[in-house]
């Protein structure tokens, strides 16, 4: 199921499965818990969208030595022509921001090249460099920094929005 | 004054009930700025009785969602509310409408600085960001005033005249949204009490 496309030499990205539901909580945004019936029944519910793309499309990510689940990642658009990333790291990793990173190199050539996205957003906390390098890496800009929107142990840290902009797109002749 | 959750001197906050997607609706149809958006759209009673029937069902919620009134005579003016609400970050976003016919009259700072009253000190929020959309800016000014510090921009987030334009990021702490408070009530008390209220 790995997308050919989206597949990196740590990481790759598929679609999700009806067994992912026993890995829930590496994917599953949030902090909260979540079992394999209540998984198995949102599934279904976000699941609903084939070919359209008024809700997210969900994608696993996944370690390529091993195939396990390590996170997950939701593409939002609007009006076909914004996409909004949003990331969500198995809790258990310990190099969550480095295999993040990676996926952000697999999603954004994609979203710009392939699906051709004007925009493309993700938020990333200060602290989660390994993110914010590679975001700058491929020519992402930091586009607003929100003071303290995220609550770490020891404190608070600021959140950046990052946007790959796609500048190519104009109006066609006739 | 009906069901209120936050009272000011003229208007309080309230739930947003049923029948009050009528007002709104009206509200919509009767919009007369253009530049806010990209351009006007009527809104139907049913969308917001759809809406409103499951607004107040998710506890904790995701969003809170405020009717404004005025004191004088319950009239609803607008609403606003906090969305996007993260409650292990402790941060939302506010947004906020008034019908036309109430804007430019300060009822719509007292009754977001009720609002911003209600995420710091009962929600206990840290932090409050809100969007603008680049062209309007008559509520990028109404922001400043109310605290909010510019936190940057979403490029190319929708079109205006042809061109596409940002979305303007604004973020708010809780010291800074106490002393544009204070700055705020200390220019309502030199105020003339006696100002009419729309009709």
């Amino acid at each position: 199921m790995r997308a050919i496309y989206l597949t990196g030499e740590s990481v790759y990205l598929r679609a999700i499965i009806a067994a992912d539901k026993e890995t829930a909580g590496a994917w599953y945004a949030g902090p909260f818990p979540i079992n394999a019936a209540r998984a198995e029944e949102w599934l279904k519910e976000v699941h609903t969208d084939l070919w359209g793309s008024n809700k997210p499309r969900r994608y696993v990510i996944a370690r390529v030595a091993d195939d396990t689940p390590v996170g997950g990642v939701a593409l939002a658009l609007r009006d076909n022509r914004r996409g909004f990333l949003t990331f969500a790291m198995a809790p258990w990793l310990d190099e969550a921001d480095h295999l993040r990173a990676e996926a952000l190199r697999l999603l954004v050539p994609w979203a710009r090249d392939d699906l051709e996205l004007m925009t493309l957003t993700f938020a990333v906390a200060a602290d989660e460099t390994a993110t914010i390098d590679a975001a700058e890496a491929l020519g992402m800009e930091r586009t607003a920094r929100l003071r303290d929107f995220v609550a770490r142990p020891d404190g608070r840290v600021d959140r950046f929005l990052y946007q790959a902009l796609n500048a190519p797109w104009r109006v066609g002749d006739a | 004054m009906r069901n209120p959750l936050m009272v000011g001197e003229r208007v309080y906050l309230r739930a947003l009930e049923l029948e009050d997607g009528e007002t709104l609706a009206r509200y919509a149809a009767e919009e007369s700025d253009t530049f806010m958006y990209r351009g006007r759209q009527p809104q139907s009673p049913i969308e917001f009785e759809i809406w409103l029937k499951d607004a107040y069902k998710a506890n904790p919620p995701p969003y809170v969602e405020f009717a404004v009134c005025l004191r004088a005579d319950d009239r609803l003016i607008g609403n606003m509310g906090i969305g996007d609400l993260d409650w292990v970050n402790r941060i939302g976003e506010t947004g906020s409408y008034l019908g036309a016919a109430f804007r430019n009259s300060g009822l719509g700072t007292e009754a977001k600085h009720l609002l911003l009253e209600y995420g710091f000190e009962r929600l206990h929020l840290h932090a409050i960001m809100s969007t603008v959309f680049e062209a309007n800016t008559r509520s990028s000014a109404a922001l400043a005033k109310q605290g909010y510090r510019p936190a940057g921009r979403l490029r190319w987030t929708d079109v205006k005249g042809g061109v596409y334009r940002d979305l303007l990021v604004f973020d708010l702490l809780r010291e800074e949204w106490l002393a544009a408070r204070d700055a705020w009530r200390a220019t309502r008390a030199g105020a003339d009490r006696g100002v009419a209220l729309p009709r």
